[in-house]
C-alpha cells in the first residue's frame, strides 16, 4: 500500500510543484516549498557567494515565527551579551528601587537564556 | 574521525570522507599526531642574538641584538641537505651542514631599531598577521628624580621618551612610531598594550590615559582617542569653555589661574574617573528601595570609600570587542610591589563609544569569575581574520582544560582566593600564547608546570618533557629533552629553560639558560626528521 505524499507530509502540507523561483541551471525542478528560497541574503558581505534565508520557514506549525521576522546575526559578541544581559537584569529586579529610569542601550531583542 | 593512526591511511581516508559539520580544523588538526619534533639537535651553534618569538603565522622569527639596539629578523625553513653514498636514507646521523642554525633559519634583514641612547625592550612585539606589521617599543632609561609635572600621578617611575615603532616584516621598512614623552609604559609582556585587528590600545600609566590608536593599511598610526581625563573628543573643549566661565567669576580674588588643568584645579571629576564614580552611585543607589535605608547603603559602601575610588588608577587595558574596554583600575602602589594579590583590584567594562561604564566587578567578583570560566576565548579577543586563535586551548573551549580548572578549584582552600589568582590574569596579556598544535590539549597531554603555550622560562628538569596522545592514552607521542639526562658538569646547579614553537610546523627551539639574566647556555632544535 503506497501511503500518499500528504500523509507522509502531515496535514496541512501539501507538497509543491509549482516551479521554483530559483531558476536553477538545472531547470524547474519541483520543490517543497517555492517561498523557501525566495529571501536570500549574504550571511557575510565580504562573502557574498555564501547565502542564507534572511528569514526563518518552519517545516512544522508547532511554533511559528512572528511574520515581520528578519534573522541577523548579533553584532556583540556572546561575552559582551552577557554582560549587558545581567546589567539590564540587575536594573529590571531593582527597577521600582530606582527613581530615574536609566536610559535603554540600544533595543530590547528576545533572546533565548543562555543560563 | 580517522579510524586508524597510520598517517597514509589517515590520508586515504581524508580523500573519501568530510569531518562532521564544523571540525575539519579539528580533523586536519589530528596529523599533529603523527607529524611530531621527535628528533633534536643539541647545542647547535648559532649566532649570538637574543631569540625572541615566532610570528603567530609562522612567518619570521622576531630576533634582538645583544646589546638590544638591532632587530633581526629570519624567515623559518625547513633543513635540506645532500648526501653521497649508498644507504642515505638510513644513515641515522645528519651531515654537519645540516645541523646548522642557519639550516632552518634565513637572515632577512639586520635593522637598527634602538638609537644611542634608548633600549629595544626585548619582551615586547605584536604582530599584526593582516599586513605582516611588526610593533616593537623602544625606551630610554628611567628618570631618576621624576618631578611631577602638570597631569601626571605621583608615584610611577618616568621614562624620558618610550616610543612604539611600526615595521613592514617582509622587508624591514619601517612605517611610523608614535612617541611617548616623560612617561611610563608597562612594556613587558605586552602587559601595556594590546592589539585588536587594527586597534592598538597603550596604557600611559603616568598621565593615566589609555590611547587608543589605529594602523592604517599604509602603516601610519594614527591617534583615534585617547580615555582617561576626558572621554569623547570635545570633551575638553567644553570643560574648558566651562571653567573659563567660572574663572572669570573669580578673576576678581585670584589673578586667572591657569586652567588647562581641569583636574589639578577644578572641583569635578571628570572624564573615566566621573564615569565610574557615577555608576558606582547609581549601583549603590538603586539597591534600596528606602530613601533613608538607600542614603545609610551610600554612606556605608560609597562615601566611605570615596577616597580610595577617586585614587584608583588605570592599571591594565585589554579589548573585549571594537568598543568595549575591559580596565583594571587599583591602586599606584601594585606597580612597585611583587604581590598584587593583597591589593585590592577592581574591573570595569568600558563601552568606547557611548563612553558609559557597562559593569564593575571586585577583583574576587564570583560574577566576573563565571564569565571568566565559560568564555575565557572572548577574553582573548582577537579579530575575525586569525582562525587559528579560536583553535587555543582554554578551559571554555577544551573539556580536559575545563577539568583541570575544575580539579584545581576543588583543592583550592579557599574558593575566594583562587577567584581572586584567576582573575589576576584579567585583562589578559595580548598575544601571549603559542598557537602551535602541540599544545591542543585535545591532542596532547603534557606536564603544565614544565611546558605551555605561554613561554616563559621556567626551572628546568633533567627528565625530558613527555607529550601524551590524548585519543590513545598512555601512548608517547614524543620527547622534549633539553640535555643530557644526568645534569651534565655542573651537578645540582638550577637552570632554567625556555622553549618557542613555532606555530604550524613540528618545529621547536629550547634554550637553557643558567640564570634568567644571563644569555642561554645552549640551544637545541627539536623537528621531526
Amino acid at each position: 500500500m503506497h501511503p500518499n505524499l500528504s500523509d507522509i507530509l502531515g496535514a496541512g502540507q501539501k507538497p509543491s510543484f509549482h516551479s521554483s523561483p530559483m531558476g536553477s541551471m538545472l531547470g524547474n525542478l519541483p520543490s517543497f516549498d517555492p517561498h523557501n528560497f525566495s529571501q536570500l541574503r549574504p550571511s557575510d558581505p565580504s562573502n557574498p557567494s555564501k547565502m542564507v534565508p534572511s528569514t526563518y520557514r518552519p517545516t512544522h506549525s508547532r511554533t511559528l515565527p512572528p511574520p515581520d521576522q528578519v534573522r541577523a546575526t548579533e553584532a556583540k559578541n556572546i561575552l559582551i551579551g552577557n554582560i549587558y544581559q545581567r546589567a539590564e537584569e540587575k536594573l529590571r529586579s531593582k527597577r521600582a528601587a530606582t527613581e530615574h529610569l536609566i536610559p535603554e542601550h540600544g533595543c530590547k531583542q528576545t533572546r533565548p537564556s543562555t543560563s | 574521525m580517522f579510524k586508524t593512526n597510520n598517517v597514509a591511511s589517515r590520508i586515504f581516508e581524508r580523500q573519501i570522507r568530510t569531518p562532521a559539520p564544523g571540525t575539519s580544523v579539528h580533523s586536519a588538526r589530528r596529523f599533529y599526531e603523527n607529524l611530531v619534533p621527535s628528533f633534536t639537535i643539541y647545542d647547535v651553534e648559532c649566532p649570538d642574538h637574543s631569540f625572541f618569538k615566532f610570528t603567530d603565522d609562522g612567518q619570521y622569527f622576531v630576533c634582538f641584538s645583544r646589546n638590544r639596539q638591532d632587530l633581526i629578523v629570519y624567515r623559518p625553513t625547513w633543513l635540506s641537505f645532500s648526501c653521497k653514498g649508498e644507504d642515505c636514507d638510513n644513515n641515522q646521523e645528519l651531515p654537519p651542514q645540516a645541523k646548522r642554525f642557519e639550516s632552518f633559519f634565513t637572515q632577512l634583514y639586520v635593522k637598527p631599531l634602538a638609537s644611542c641612547n634608548e633600549l629595544i625592550c626585548k619582551d615586547f612585539f605584536l604582530y599584526m598577521e593582516s599586513n605582516q606589521y611588526g610593533i616593537f617599543a623602544t625606551s630610554t632609561a628611567q628618570i631618576q628624580d621624576a618631578r611631577g609635572t602638570d597631569g601626571a600621578i605621583l608615584g610611577v617611575p618616568s621614562f624620558e621618551k618610550i616610543t612604539i615603532h611600526i615595521f613592514r616584516l617582509e622587508d624591514g621598512f619601517k612605517l611610523d612610531e608614535k612617541v611617548f614623552h616623560n612617561d611610563c609604559v608597562n612594556l613587558t609582556h605586552n602587559m601595556g598594550a594590546f592589539l585588536y585587528d587594527d586597534l592598538l590600545a597603550v596604557v600611559s600609566l603616568r598621565y593615566q590615559t589609555i590611547h587608543i590608536l589605529q594602523i592604517r593599511d599604509s602603516g601610519n598610526l594614527v591617534d583615534v582617542r585617547a580615555i582617561g581625563a576626558y572621554c569623547r573628543e570635545d570633551d575638553e573643549l567644553f570643560l574648558n569653555s566651562s571653567s573659563q566661565l567660572a574663572g572669570n567669576r573669580g578673576d576678581l580674588v585670584d589673578n586667572g589661574t591657569n586652567h588647562d588643568q581641569p583636574n589639578s584645579n577644578n572641583s569635578f571629576l571628570s572624564g573615566i574617573k566621573q564615569r565610574l564614580l557615577s555608576f558606582i552611585f547609581r549601583e549603590i543607589w538603586s539597591e534600596e528601595t528606602d530613601q533613608t535605608q538607600r542614603v545609610q547603603c551610600l554612606k556605608k559602601k560609597f562615601y566611605f570609600h570615596f577616597q580610595d575610588y577617586v585614587d584608583l588608577v588605570i592599571l591594565k587595558v585589554q579589548f573585549l570587542d571594537r568598543h568595549h574596554l575591559l580596565i583594571k583600575f587599583g591602586s599606584v602602589d601594585v606597580g612597585a610591589s611583587r604581590n598584587t594579590d593583597q591589593l585590592p583590584a577592581f574591573f570595569a567594562v568600558y563601552n568606547m563609544e557611548t563612553t558609559e561604564i557597562v559593569a564593575f566587578y571586585q577583583n574576587a567578583a564570583d560574577e566576573l569569575y563565571l564569565l571568566f570560566e565559560r568564555f575565557c576565548d572572548h577574553f582573548h579577543a582577537t579579530s575575525i581574520n586569525s582562525m587559528y586563535m579560536n583553535f587555543i586551548s582554554s578551559h571554555s573551549n577544551n573539556i580536559h582544560a575545563l577539568e583541570q580548572l575544575k580539579s584545581m578549584k576543588n583543592k583550592a582552600t579557599s574558593v575566594s582566593q583562587f577567584v581572586k589568582k584567576m582573575l589576576s590574569s584579567l585583562p589578559l596579556n595580548c598575544q601571549s600564547m603559542s598557537p602551535s598544535p602541540y599544545f591542543d590539549q585535545s591532542l596532547f597531554r603534557f606536564d603544565e608546570k614544565l611546558i605551555s603555550a605561554t613561554d616563559r622560562p621556567r626551572q628546568s628538569t633533567d627528565h625530558p618533557i613527555r607529550f601524551i596522545s590524548r585519543r590513545q592514552p598512555n601512548i608517547l607521542k614524543f620527547k622534549i629533552k633539553t640535555g643530557p639526562e644526568f645534569g651534565g658538569a655542573d651537578g645540582r646547579s638550577k637552570k632554567y629553560s625556555h622553549f618557542l614553537f613555532h606555530p604550524a610546523w613540528p618545529l621547536a627551539l629550547s634554550f637553557i639558560q643558567p640564570s634568567l639574566f644571563l644569555p642561554p647556555s645552549a640551544v637545541n632544535i627539536h623537528f621531526r626528521r
